[in-house]
């Protein structure tokens, strides 16, 4: 057995010794280096660039701009083309590149760069929501051009002349009847911050241009949708454009569609070299964040705990360009109302562009920010009615069988086993043991990305092993073991015995994308298919070896075993062929088209809950978090382990954005874009006490029923903290991260409210 | 990206110096560079001569003297001095600190002396060296001054060091019988915020020294001496509001600056908060070695 063991990772032994190649480790022969000149300013017009001096460096091949890169497209991006390589006569974000400098050395580059020369016109800034969508606001983008490679993303809805490039909506029941109907309307509005996603490893792309086309090794989630795009861009067909991803050191979002490599690919064309362009940390903070939102929302209750209304109006502060900011903003805002029973709901989500870093996807895809503010405010009814926070979820949260959104998949899962288990470990119903404590729980739901394809391929050895050819990119998620172990169980091999080919679009099958917490659900369903089409092979060629009929035969230990005798692999695959030759399995996963609100049908509801117990030191406002729960409802752990890694990992991420992380601007200045002055969670920040439990009921359309996981773990780590903190020191934050400050601050104008006659404290 | 530079390794303080004045603006010292590489590596600062004092023979290391004063070399490590039992036993709240600096990687490899010369406001063993009234010794060739820690810090990332001139050694004298050292730090980013070094000595239930520094929070880290002379002579028993005093003034007197670390009023809250809980400790940390 191989599925369900907490198999030790099949990448374990090379990134433990340092033998694992990353894209830092990739030489090219002949390759030369570039390094950017990258924007001071937020948004200007670009008056001269004057490349003479940095030209004339030491080692430098080429000075370019814009109007210097070979490509019949300037523009790339996955929902509207609207982002140069680079800046095309404005400037909208402060980092924007602006000027390529290659040079035979990176150092030379980079010394070069000093050497640039740029006038330009400063141009006023939109740098907040405010800013932006106020009356007259300058508009960024005058005309968008649909990028047309989603079909999802087909539909964008930009109000003219403004800086809205997606509207999307939503409405079922009449809401104002439901607010009418109810005895209690809460109103609040939530803020979540940008948020970078810091992976060890910042974007990397090496290019190389030949008579067989592009080269390109990417530290990218997206190498088939990147190829698709670069085919456009350089005119070539998919075959001609090779994307080699080696494993990443962490992407999260933040390596997902294209990114450096139509500039890298335009610039070696430019040099005639291969060119290799590896961004800084700082530099990735200035290419990639997470969007910032803003959510009013309101929700009409009965005093009997029922949910009748919802009002949902959601700003998201997308960057000086969509990327694929647009999907974000719908899918997320397809759950803003999270898993409950809602009759009347109305939902506006508009997606703002500003002049700022680009915000892209980022683990969770919008929904973090979304459950930050409807489990908040459940907690805030819960109090208003005097109900527990507990009991008034159990009582609205939709039950296995109900529909979420008319169309889609029914609930899929059973929220109070999770709630409930969730409740229990963390104690729910026994009192704290000491004054300034409080615990918190949270409930959330989020849709996965629908429909996708993928598809794989098995290739049986001649002495029976067999290599797995899969698009699936191993960003430290674990995807190589959990699909090898898929493969292992099949064809029962032990697991050394199959491999994972490297990641290549010209030799692994089709497949979507690395996200989205699809992999080892979806993709694994390919996996097993093409190792269930080996397997097939196997027995009909057994069937004719052993002289059996098929139903009699079994796969055990690497043999084909029928009560006659028995056959090794090797022995079968050689009988079949002759001398050499292998078996091929092929399997596909296609996602149905459906016909919900979004198109496409949701395969499975990626679910999260939590629990969370702190303490609040009222004098300083640190909050200290005890204990943490978190439950996933995955259906099968085909690798225990590593799913547990996943939520470990997904909740301490969660923690950070929670408690500490924000970019912070002045006007359209980053602040800080580095790890001095932006606060990642660190070891110390663990919660005391940290468990994560597995709800496996076998209830998913994955590999042996398992659902997707990877996402969950950090959706209500924000809100179930909150809550806790609201219920220790009886003050509500509605603003992340809770900074001790902000905790401070809030429970000392709560103080001053309490007791107005008494002085400030200390 | 780190710009190429020459590698110096004198062998006495004396050499060292004259590389110095030979290179003038283009040489610097280099103990565990975790400030000064760092510095170099965002091209902020270049310098063509890095000269090496951890290979200057006895700039490293700690010992006692015969009256109990602590000296450090100026190149010795923080994880030295965090693990050192000279250290834990006699001035435990140094080691405390220093356990508590950055992360194990920089204490490893960054010292005291460029903790100190660095003179980065968000700091700690500036505030709390202070309250056991350090000195500091600094050397150049054909010369040596002795001038109080205090003395040292000039404003943020600036010494009153002369140009050829190291510092060498750190002299923390001990305290009085009944005595005891707290420090306190408070902060969130990776350095820290707020900074409280109390030091009290008690005779007949009176607090006959109070020292109180702080750091991290204005320019330099300062000794606070209007706060300490609410506290001075006051029984112990009825310190409470004479301690929430001294906050206030400890706190006027920080220069607090709103920067990322956070508000100035913030951090003047917290300067009354960490000196009230960090007198409350060595009051406790006083009782508690009498009863031992
Ligand atoms: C991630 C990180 C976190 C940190 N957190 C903290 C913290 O929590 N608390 C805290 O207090 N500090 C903190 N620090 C600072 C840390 O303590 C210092 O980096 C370290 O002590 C500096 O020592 P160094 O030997 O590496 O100095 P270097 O980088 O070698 O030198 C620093 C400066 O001092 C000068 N210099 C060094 N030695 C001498 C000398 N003997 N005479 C004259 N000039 C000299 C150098 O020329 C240079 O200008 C942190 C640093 C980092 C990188």
């Amino acid at each position: 057995m191989s599925v369900g063991r907490a198999a030790t990772r099949v990448d374990t032994p090379a990134k433990a010794t340092g033998r694992a190649r990353f894209i830092s480790d990739v030489v090219v022969p002949g390759m030369v280096h570039a390094k950017l000149w990258r924007s001071p300013v937020p948004h200007a017009r670009i008056l001269r660039v004057d490349p003479a001096r940095a030209a004339r460096a030491e080692g430098v091949l080429a000075v370019l701009t814009a109007a210097d890169l070979p490509v019949k497209d300037l523009y790339y991006g996955p929902a509207f083309k609207d982002q140069p390589m680079l800046a095309d006569g404005v400037i909208r974000y402060a980092g924007e590149p602006v000027v390529a400098v290659v040079a035979e050395t990176a150092a030379q580059a980079e010394a070069a760069l000093a050497l640039v020369a740029v006038e330009w016109e400063e141009l006023p800034t939109v740098a907040t929501l405010d800013a932006a969508l106020a009356p007259g606001a300058p508009v960024l983008h005058a005309r968008l051009v649909p990028a047309a490679h989603f079909r999802d993303l087909t539909a964008l809805r930009p109000i003219p002349s403004t800086n809205v490039c997606h509207h999307w909506s939503y409405a079922r029941g009449d809401v104002d009847r439901g607010f009418a109907e109810a005895d209690l309307v809460v109103e609040q509005t939530f803020t979540f911050p940008m948020v970078h996603h810091y992976s060890l490893e910042p974007h990397c792309a090496i290019a190389r241009v030949d008579g067989h086309g592009i080269t390109v090794w990417a530290s990218t989630q997206h190498p088939f949708p990147v190829r698709k795009e670069l085919a456009e861009i350089f005119g070539l067909p998919l075959a001609r454009v090779q994307v080699i991803v080696p494993y990443l050191g962490g992407a999260y979002g933040n390596k997902s569609y294209t990114k450096i490599e139509p500039l890298t690919i335009a610039l070696a064309l430019r040099v005639k070299r291969p060119v290799r362009l590896a961004l800084t940390v700082e530099e990735a903070f200035k290419t990639v964040r997470r969007a910032a939102v803003r959510y009013r929302l309101k929700t009409g209750v009965r005093r009997d705990g029922t949910l009748v209304a919802r009002d949902c109006e959601i700003h998201y502060q997308l960057g000086a360009y969509a990327d694929v900011g647009p999907r974000v903003v719908q899918k997320s805002a397809y759950t803003a109302a999270g898993p409950y029973r809602i009759p009347h709901l109305r939902i506006n989500a508009y997606g703002v562009y500003t002049n700022t870093v680009v915000s892209v996807a980022f683990r969770g895809y919008g929904v973090p920010q979304l459950a930050w503010a409807y489990e908040s405010q459940m907690d805030v009814i819960a109090e208003r009615l005097g109900w527990d926070p507990l009991a008034l979820r159990l009582l609205n949260v939709l039950k296995r069988g109900e529909p979420l959104m008319e169309g889609d998949l029914p609930i899929d899962c059973d929220f109070a086993e999770g709630l409930g288990k969730a409740a229990a470990q963390i104690g729910w119903n026994e009192p704290t043991a000491a004054p300034r404590r409080g615990k918190g729980i949270a409930c959330t739901i989020k849709a996965p990305l629908a429909p996708s394809v993928s598809s794989a391929m098995v290739r049986m050895h001649a002495d029976g092993s067999a290599t797995l050819l899969t698009g699936t990119v191993e960003c430290g998620q674990g995807a190589r073991t959990a699909l090898s172990q898929i493969v292992a169980e099949e064809l029962a091999l032990p697991l050394d015995r199959v491999r994972v080919a490297r990641s290549e679009v010209g030799m692994s099958p089709y497949d979507q994308a690395t996200s989205a917490s699809r992999s080892t659900t979806l993709m694994g369903l390919a996996v097993l298919r093409a190792a269930r089409d080996v397997r097939d092979q196997l027995l009909t060629i057994g069937a004719r070896l052993l002289e059996s009929e098929r139903p009699a035969l079994t796969l055990r230990d690497e043999r084909i075993v029928s009560p006659r005798g028995e056959r090794t692999y090797g022995e079968a695959v050689a009988a079949h062929f002759g001398t050499g030759g292998e078996l091929i399995g092929r399997g596909t996963y296609r996602g149905e088209r459906g016909h919900a609100p979004l198109g496409g049908e949701a395969p499975f509801w990626e679910v999260g809950m939590a629990a969370a117990e702190v303490e609040v030191d009222g004098d300083t406002g640190r909050v200290r978090i005890l204990r943490y729960v978190s439950v996933a409802d995955i259906g099968r752990a085909i690798n225990p382990r590593e799913c547990e890694a996943q939520e470990e990992g997904a909740a301490m991420m969660g923690i950070g954005h929670t408690l500490f992380e924000q970019m912070i601007y002045d006007g359209g200045q980053l602040l800080n874009p580095s790890l001095i002055d932006y606060r990642v969670p660190v070891m110390s920040d663990l919660p005391e006490e940290y468990r994560s439990i597995l709800v496996e009921n076998g209830d998913g359309p994955g590999p042996y029923g398992a659902k997707g996981i990877g996402e969950s773990g950090l959706i209500p780590t924000a809100p179930a903290v909150a809550n806790a903190i609201a219920r220790a020191i009886g003050v509500r934050i509605t603003d992340l991260p809770m900074t001790p400050e902000r905790v401070w601050r809030a429970s000392d104008r709560a103080r001053r409210r309490a007791a107005p006659a008494e002085g400030p404290s200390t | 990206m780190l710009r190429p530079f020459e590698l110096c390794e004198p062998a006495s303080v004396a050499e060292a110096s004259e590389l110095l004045l030979r290179h003038g603006e283009a040489a610097r010292i280099y103990a565990g560079g975790t400030e000064l590489i760092l510095a170099m590596k965002e091209g902020l600062i270049h310098y063509d001569y890095l000269v090496n004092v951890k290979t200057v023979p006895g700039l490293a290391g700690v010992r006692l003297d015969a009256d109990g004063s602590l000296r450090i070399g100026a190149a010795t490590p923080h994880r030295v001095l965090e693990r050192d039992p000279s250290v834990s036993e006699r001035f435990p709240a140094i080691a405390r600190m220093e356990a508590d600096v950055a992360n194990v990687r920089v204490r490893e490899v960054g010292t005291l002396g460029g903790n100190l010369c660095f003179a980065e406001p968000h700091a700690d063993p500036g505030a709390l060296l202070q309250v056991f009234d350090a000195t500091v010794r600094l050397e150049r060739k054909g010369g040596a001054r002795t001038i109080p820690l205090e003395r040292l810090f000039v404003g943020p990332f600036e010494t009153c060091l002369e140009g050829d001139e190291l510092l060498t050694e750190i002299v923390v004298p001990p305290l009085a019988p009944r005595s005891a050292a707290v420090y306190l730090k408070f902060g969130f980013l990776e350095r820290p915020s707020v900074g409280v070094g109390v030091a009290v000595t008690l005779a007949d239930g009176h607090v006959a020294d109070a020292r109180i520094a702080v750091g991290s929070v204005g320019p330099v880290p300062r000794r606070m001496r209007d706060a300490e002379a609410r506290l001075q002579d006051r029984p112990v028993a009825d310190s409470e509001a004479a301690l929430a005093e001294a906050g206030r003034i400890a706190a006027r007197a920080s220069d607090a600056i709103t920067d990322l670390h956070g508000s100035a009023e913030y951090k003047e809250h917290l300067v009354g908060v960490l000196l009230r809980r960090a007198f409350q400790a060595a009051l406790a940390a006083v009782a508690g070695s009498e009863r031992r």
